[in-house]
């Protein structure tokens, strides 16, 4: 009867393990893989359509939260002119530094072989600590970035929509309340829309490019202007680039997929409206934006803390490249197209000097 | 005599034991439909989905580039754990453990991706006979990114 259970025991275990052990029944030795080399789709109206990345491309940020930092620097404020036809001397003042919190998130909505459309939101803040706390004597552009800041939240959408294999439209828009608001945020009637569209091709799965045109506030005003995509990776993963242009370019060197090292540029920019008055000076009746267009030359190192959660350091250079006053009365947006169709006078002329700069986010990387 | 019968009770166990191996692979199960040879959304890969137990389990069983730049079989070169990256990735387990939910759903498994070496959670759902969302996501389904399979018909040939 001991033998009976022994050979009961080893019989069970005997033809239980296979089961586990195999992933499908078949050894790999046994498996001819060519079997599956020229298989159509079962349902035969299906087409295959391009995806919206390519091999090698950094990880996209579900989640961003960071702190951007600008070391010393002086503004020159110019003379601002007011409506009354008077003006305001200018002066010059140093800052200490500026920095703040920039935080934001993208979230797929639809994620389809032939559509992927994203939401996101997102708020920068940006605190002027000057040397010298400015007075009601000091022009009110001083004035007002020491006592407000600036501050910008918005929210986005970016659609991908493959037109077949290879061919396909990108469009990305989002609508900005950029200004000197505090706690409440300002009237929609302020909300700063930019938009762009574009077409494009991937050819192979190591790169993709696209042309189009966007409508823009990235040098501080408005503009209308073509824009180019190129992502590329190298045929050994270990290069590639990722740009935008004129909005940023960037080579990528690639350490391994969870390390990477970013060289190039990007142009950061909006109109803030002057918006919460100061003691002495009623600045919301003056319509008054300020025309922020900075270029960043950067290094940036993006790495994996730990699974899905990524840092990102960078270490660069803020180049003014345009911070003056305009004065929009009842709203109505100055289109100048760099001059060539209005070619309408700043209320203010300003001029920054460039600091270093560094920025540290967390971000949670998508899948 | 009790050889015979013990002879009798061997033969009935591994007769027993194979019929429950091979019973849930033939029975109509509503959950095997995902069984089958499918595509992802790139085009680049093919996955062999199968039933193991209770629980599904796709492999690679087709890459675009089967070889590297030196023209070895690709590896799994980005696996986090060292020792198996030298793993070939024809023939890997990229989806393990789905368990049939209903509704069309099969989830508490998890998804691979070679390309940065990355397990996420996963959730499939089959929108058509022909059709998966497959879901990769971080902790909560909100937090994820749906690539879209097709499937793709068996292979006639066999091999001699």
């Amino acid at each position: 009867m001991r033998n009976f259970l022994k050979l009961t025991t080893a019989a069970i275990v005997l033809t239980s393990t296979p089961a586990f052990a195999q992933t499908d029944g078949t050894a790999d030795d046994d498996i001819d893989w060519s079997l599956y080399e020229d298989l159509g789709f079962e349902d035969e109206s299906m087409k295959r359509f391009c995806s919206a990345k390519i091999e090698g491309l950094s990880p996209a940020k579900l989640i961003s939260l960071g702190y951007d930092f600008q070391g010393p620097y002086t503004i020159e404020a110019g003379d601002m002119d007011l409506l009354n036809g008077s003006s305001l001397p200018g002066g010059s003042k140093q800052v200490n530094s500026t920095a703040g919190i920039r935080a934001g998130f993208n979230l797929p909505v639809v994620s389809k072989t032939n559509l992927v459309w994203q939401m996101g939101a997102n708020y920068w803040n940006t605190n002027y600590a000057y040397a010298e706390m400015p007075t009601e004597l000091d022009n009110p552009l001083h004035q007002t970035l020491a006592e407000d800041g600036l501050r910008t939240s918005g929210i986005n959408t970016t659609v991908f929509k493959p037109l077949d294999e290879t061919q396909f439209i990108l469009f990305q828009g989002s609508a900005d309340l950029s200004g000197t608001y505090g706690a409440n945020l300002m009237p929609a009637q302020y909300l700063k829309y930019s938009a762009a569209v574009l077409w494009g091709k991937r050819p192979t799965e190591k790169k993709q490019w696209a042309v189009g045109l966007a409508r823009t506030y990235r040098v501080g005003e408005l503009n209308y202007i073509p824009v180019i995509l190129h992502n590329s990776t190298s045929a050994n993963n270990k290069w590639g680039s990722e740009v935008l242009f004129p909005a940023r370019a960037h080579v990528r060197r690639t350490l391994n997929p969870r390390n990477m090292l970013f060289l190039g540029y990007e142009l950061q920019g909006q109109s803030f409206r002057m918006y919460e008055n100061l003691p002495g000076f009623d600045i919301r009746d003056e319509d008054l934006e300020i025309r922020r267009g900075e270029i960043r030359v950067r290094a940036v190192y993006e790495c994996s803390v730990k699974d899905f959660i990524w840092m990102s350091a960078q270490v660069g250079y803020r180049i003014n490249y345009r911070y003056d006053v305009d004065r929009l009365v009842d709203g109505a947006e100055i289109y100048r197209a760099f001059g060539i169709l209005r070619d309408d006078p700043y209320a203010q002329m300003n001029g920054l000097a460039n600091p270093f700069y560094i920025n540290l986010s967390f971000n949670l990387v998508s899948p | 005599m009790l050889r015979k019968l013990t002879f009798l009770a061997v033969s009935a166990v591994i007769t027993f034991g194979t019929l429950s191996f091979d019973l849930p692979q033939k029975s109509e199960d509503p959950g095997d439909r995902l069984v089958g040879i499918w595509e992802p959304s790139n085009g680049r890969s093919r996955i062999k989905i199968d039933r193991i137990g209770s629980k599904y389990y796709g492999r690679v069983v087709w890459l675009i580039e089967p070889n590297d730049a030196d023209g070895n079989p690709r590896t799994d070169i980005n696996n986090p754990d060292p020792d198996l990256r030298n793993l070939p990735l024809r023939g890997f387990r990229m989806c393990k453990d789905f368990v049939y939910q209903g509704e069309d759903t099969w989830s508490e498994g998890t998804l691979y991706d070679p390309n940065n070496g990355s397990t996420y959670n996963g959730t499939i759902t089959m929108s058509d006979n022909n059709t998966l969302d497959m879901r990769g996501y971080i902790g909560i389904e909100a937090i994820g990114r749906t690539d879209v399979w097709k499937r793709l018909k068996m292979p006639s040939r066999k091999k001699k």
